[in-house]
């Protein structure tokens, strides 16, 4: 199934789940209203947060690495693939946007395998630095599937308010919408059950990840400046 | 059970044969990132011959129609827009 999905991020589920019978638009207005429209909407949300203990430049460094690093890739084994599709600098004001390509080795059931034919998911990330402002933002949606589920994840990573020069505040929004396909309608609600389950086994690695990248990059920056 | 698939290993993908391309490329640009674009060297970007490289092997095996369109710059205003928080998240 693909909503191991991405698994990007860190932080502990719990707090807010909400269910919404809402529009996903209220929420997410950028998504394609075309899709939206007359479909019965079930769309799940849950927003976490995740004080790290390091710098904000640390973090943003971690996450540009924390899916190439070996030891990480055992534990994100279903992270398969990252290309970067594109980047791009705004020289002036010192931002950075990048597009990257995550292939996600996503097996479920037999079952749905057989329905959907296919066990491996592209998701597009896309990023924004700013390192003026000191702010980083992901983007990162799936575009393989699309037509059974819609899993769109948002992080952002800014200097603590309390402590801005030593820790960093990690935020992230994750919507899971199942499409109500006929020949799924049934095992929706099962199956949503999963993706959460599996969302947060794979948020708590996740983090576990990006607080070991931390460590060693801070490692690496004592080691250079002795 | 004959239809039970075997699950040993996740396939690999279709990009692989771009492994030492994109370990180059993705080493150059976490270094330049650390120690120029954090440290406010902004002004260009650095890794260009890498990223040529990295670039010309991910067209010819990028066989993804979806992924392709993204190859170029093109669509990236779009998906970054979605970047934006639409709420602030408490």
């Amino acid at each position: 199934m693909l909503c191991g999905l991405f698994a990007l991020e860190n932080a502990n589920v719990s707090d807010s789940i909400s269910d919404l019978e809402i529009s996903p638009r209220a929420l997410f207005p950028c998504w394609n209203s075309r899709r939206i429209q007359g479909e019965k909407k079930m769309v799940r949300a849950y927003s976490q947060e995740h004080t790290y203990k390091h710098p904000w430049e640390r973090v943003t460094s971690a996450s540009w690495r924390k899916f190439a690093d070996p030891e990480n890739k055992r534990t994100l084994s279903h992270i398969l693939e990252v290309d970067t599709l594109s980047h791009k600098l705004e020289p002036t004001l010192g931002r950075l946007y990048t597009t990257r390509a995550l292939t996600i080795h996503a097996p479920g059931p037999w079952f749905l395998r057989k329905i959907i034919g296919q066990d491996i998911c592209h998701c597009v990330e896309s990023t924004v630095v700013d390192a003026r402002s000191r702010s980083m933002q992901l983007a990162t949606r799936n575009i393989s599937l699309q037509k059974y589920i819609e899993v769109e994840e948002k992080i952002r990573y800014d200097p603590h308010p309390e402590n801005p020069n030593e820790w960093t505040i990690c935020r992230q929004e994750t919507s899971i919408r199942i499409k109500p396909l006929s020949a799924l309608a049934s095992m929706a609600e099962k199956i949503e059950q999963k993706c959460v389950e599996k969302f947060q086994q794979n948020s708590v690695k996740g983090r576990e990840v990006m607080e070991r990248m931390c460590k060693y990059l801070e490692a690496e920056a004592r080691g250079i400046s002795v | 059970m004959g239809i039970m698939r075997d699950r040993k290993r996740p396939p690999s993908s279709a990009t692989s044969p771009c492994a030492d391309l994109r370990t180059a490329y993705h080493n150059c640009f976490n270094r330049w990132y650390s120690e120029q674009f954090l440290k406010g060297q902004w002004d260009k970007i650095e890794c260009v011959s890498e990223w040529e490289k990295y670039r010309e092997c991910l067209s010819q095996h990028l066989d993804d129609k979806h992924l392709s369109r993204f190859l170029e710059a093109d669509g990236i205003a779009d998906l970054n827009s979605r970047a934006e928080f639409a709420t602030r998240v408490s």
